[in-house]
């Protein structure tokens, strides 16, 4: 009991900073996502070309070793010594709006051609009919993909780890290493599955909240 | 009807690259006709219909028109998120800004007139397909448009259902709504529209008053894609 005293609150400081990092991943990235997923899909070509090749470089190489080339970018290219904190939630930013992009894309190319018909029939404009017409269509399809990447997040902020910021990960490995017992990894297990488990629930919701339109299944 | 045209197309083009959809096509409209379009799939009717609300940009001609359209399609394209009467309110809200109370008792009258004064509340899913075309019907009218379009309205539905919609479509011309009806129902184009258009390979081959037309066709094609009607 003593000797989880001595690492417990060390791992729930690692572990504010990790529930940190996903906020404000998710809050900065979900919705970073939108435009590129819009210039994706743009008609003006060279837009278009730039919001895919974002996605492709940034879904296309390792978290980690974006993670790295930030931290050594800031100081030894421009220049400016930057708090490492900042550089990791840039860095998975950057990285997790080039897969909400394209979950968003693939939603907003599953709606049917006839609804951009019908608004166009009935005068509403473009910006209009993505608002209010194609975007609250798409929240269903693209909730459980998004949830999917939400779940690797908490997952992923491990990798921060590797930079000098004490996360979850980071405070269970020293804690390790400083008491010789393997339980801090059970804590740390416990602790990621409490905010995967978290997740879930509130995903359940908003499922729920955004099929509230479809037909039951007794129809 | 009066003498007043609302619509006149001349020489009309669509092109799908080096296939005319429609090919050199004159048309007009006047103030309160009905104009019912058939002829085989592929005759280029529906193209037509879609070129008149710029749906289809045309490839040459000249389009006149002078008012608004409204459209209902064959898949209905109902927005799912909307419950029914959210679905006819919403463009007079935002895109004619009525006032909100307005446009709901616009869409409630329009509701009952349809027979669906009950599914107001009711999301899109929920009702039957005669039903949903109806919706769309209230939805295209509370645009208040001059012209009213329908693009096959009954194709999709199944054949003991499609009296539901008709039945609409016939107390709007009762009304004298200037409508251009694409369709299969040769008895409603028999017996509702002023005028009856056939298309074949995107021209338009022969039109005329109903009675005539479907008695005496003097196209051959006329006659053989009659013969293929009653046959099916």
């Amino acid at each position: 009991m003593d000797k989880i005293m001595e690492f417990l609150p060390f791992m729930l400081e690692g572990t504010v900073l990790t529930v940190e990092l996903f906020v404000l991943t998710l809050i900065l990235s979900l919705p970073l996502g939108l435009p590129i997923a819009l210039g994706s899909n743009s008609r003006i070509k060279p837009l278009s070309w730039l919001c895919k090749i974002y996605v492709w470089i940034f879904r296309g190489t390792p978290l980690l070793l974006q993670l790295f080339f930030f931290y050594f970018f800031f100081p030894l290219v421009l220049n400016i010594q930057m708090n490492v904190f900042f550089t990791v939630v840039l860095t998975y930013v950057l990285n997790y709006a080039a897969y909400f992009a394209e979950i968003y894309r693939g939603g907003i190319n599953s709606i049917d051609r006839g609804q951009y018909e019908a608004a166009f029939a009935l005068g509403i404009s473009r910006r209009q009919t993505m608002t209010d017409i194609v975007m609250p269509q798409t929240m269903k399809a693209i909730l459980p993909p998004v949830v999917n990447e939400a779940v690797t997040l908490v997952k992923d902020t491990a990798l921060a780890s590797t930079l000098p910021v004490i996360d979850l990960m980071k405070a269970t490995n020293s804690a390790v290493n400083r008491t010789t017992d393997m339980t801090p990894f059970f804590f740390a297990a416990i602790i990621y599955l409490i905010m995967t488990f978290v997740l879930t629930i509130i995903s359940g919701r908003l499922e729920k909240y955004f099929s509230r339109y479809d037909a039951k299944e007794e129809d | 009807m009066s003498e007043k045209v609302i619509l006149e197309m001349k020489d009309i083009v669509k092109d799908y690259s080096g296939f005319k959809a429609v090919d050199h096509v004159d048309f007009s409209l006047h103030k309160g006709e009905i104009v019912a379009i058939i002829g085989p799939s592929g005759s280029g009717k529906s193209t037509l219909l879609r070129c008149i609300n710029g749906l289809n940009t045309i490839t040459s001609g000249e389009i006149d028109l002078e008012g608004e359209t409204g459209m209902v399609f064959q898949h209905f394209n109902l927005f799912p998120h909307m419950t029914c009467l959210e679905n006819i309110t919403y463009a007079p809200i935002k895109v004619k800004k009525i006032p909100k109370e307005q446009a709901v008792a616009r869409a409630k009258e329009l509701l009952k007139m349809v027979g669906l004064e009950s599914k107001a509340d009711v999301y899109p899913a929920h009702i039957s397909g005669g039903q949903k075309q109806r919706v769309a019907i209230a939805r295209a009218l509370a645009m208040d448009p001059d012209v009213m379009l329908f693009d096959e309205p009954t194709s999709a539905l199944d054949p003991e259902i499609t009296g539901e919609v008709l039945n609409v479509m016939k107390q709007l011309a009762e009304k004298h709504t200037t409508m251009i009806v694409v369709t299969h129902e040769m008895g409603f184009a028999k017996e509702v529209a002023d005028r009856v258009v056939f298309m074949s390979d995107g021209k338009i081959v022969e039109q005329g008053n109903p009675t005539e037309l479907f008695e005496h066709p003097k196209s051959e094609r006329l006659v053989s894609f009659l013969g293929s009607m009653l046959r099916a």
